[in-house]
């Protein structure tokens, strides 16, 4: 082992041997150290390119609803167009506007009232289920169900008109309307009479008196004009048909 | 001793060209065997320099510290102790003691040093 000795003994042999060994794992080892480094950073990019992937597709949405609105003007000004050629498009145009109005496919207006339900702004109490003091699916439907019954033409919650097709659904922490998620504050937009629409949700042991029980927020007032938007959602069916004659 | 030298560096240059890494699960037990493998490479070197080098104990030193490294860095994973932070500090501690004699014999040899220099 004397650095004197140019030749090489058994000893220093077998050390060569091992420290060969050594030398390979070692930078076996630091490649892979490496890899993982690498690995952690490719998860992390992958992580940012997918949130600028959806923030990408949410703006696409707003354009292509923005496209669908633009392509419906274009199909009303045709209708227009084409009622004023002849009298039998004039009833039949009269007679789709109708069908559009009870559908939900058109921008709606009239008197009616506007609801504002929020959770209960009671701080939490020990002993007590929080929950019920938080507002539900089955509160919306209930309210929904009281203004359908007193006579509502069209509704909307959180300007997502209710049509045939709407879920109310428990989603989390969060209420699903057309399947688009909201959280409280909700605001129940309905046209009909004003006045007997607000009296059916304030009848005693009504809808309203149940919920303020629980110390819920509720704020209901009347409006000569409230605006409806109209369902946005998509109108594919895949499954229904229109039953043929004979069959 | 450059012939040692020679190996080391082959030895990395093979690890490095050869495409096989280490898989990541047991990245941590070669990383503590490494450490016991450096100790006893250092060990080496210092009873080299102080005359008193025995191969049988060198090889049985590399061989059997390297395992039991890698087997403590295990254990602790199964156990939930890191127990190879052990193995780190035993062996780092080890190093650097083995270093610094090292340095003293080697300078000792090269100059005349005053007795409080040498407690240092």
């Amino acid at each position: 082992m004397k650095v004197k000795i140019k030749k090489p003994t058994g000893g220093q042999v077998a050390i060569a041997i091992l420290l060969l060994v050594l030398g390979i794992l070692m930078s076996m080892q630091i490649k892979s150290v490496r890899q993982s480094n690498e690995l952690k950073n490719l998860e992390k990019a992958r992580a940012i390119e997918l949130a600028e992937q959806i923030n990408q597709l949410r703006k696409e949405n707003v354009n292509l609803r923005q496209q669908i609105y633009e392509l419906e003007k274009k199909i009303k000004e045709y209708q227009d167009s084409a009622a004023s050629i002849s009298k039998t498009t004039e009833l039949l145009k009269e007679e789709l506007d109708k069908v559009k109005i009870l559908a939900g496919l058109t921008d709606v207006e009239g008197p009616g009232i506007i609801i504002t339900l929020d959770d209960s702004k009671i701080p939490a109490q020990p002993n007590v289920d929080p929950n019920s003091f938080l507002l539900h699916d089955s509160d919306i439907l209930q309210v929904i169900n009281e203004l359908r019954a007193a006579g509502a033409e069209a509704i909307a919650i959180n300007d997502q008109r209710v049509v045939s097709t709407t879920e109310i659904r428990c989603a989390g922490p969060t209420i699903s309307i057309n399947n688009t998620r909201y959280s409280a504050p909700y605001i129940i937009k309905a046209i009909g009479d004003p006045k007997i629409l607000k009296n059916s949700l304030e009848m005693r042991g009504g809808i309203i008196d149940l919920l303020k029980e629980f110390s819920i927020e509720v704020k209901i007032e009347e409006a000569s004009k409230v605006v409806i938007p109209r369902y946005t959602g998509s109108l594919k069916f895949n499954y229904v048909k229109i039953k043929s004659e004979g069959s | 001793m450059i012939v040692l030298v020679v190996a080391l560096l082959v030895g990395i240059l093979i690890g490095l060209f050869i495409p096989i890494s280490i898989p990541q699960d047991y990245s941590s037990y070669v990383a503590v065997g490494l450490l016991a493998a450096l100790d006893s490479i250092f060990g080496a070197l210092k009873s080299n320099l102080k005359g008193d080098f025995k191969i049988d104990i060198f090889i049985s030193g590399f061989v059997g510290n390297t395992l039991i490294a890698m087997l403590l860095a295990y254990m602790g994973d199964m156990l939930g102790i890191p127990l190879y932070q052990a193995a780190v500090v035993a062996f780092g501690v080890r190093i650097f003691q083995n270093f610094g004699e090292m340095r003293r014999s080697i300078l000792i040899k090269n100059k005349s040093f005053s007795k409080e220099e040498k407690n240092q």
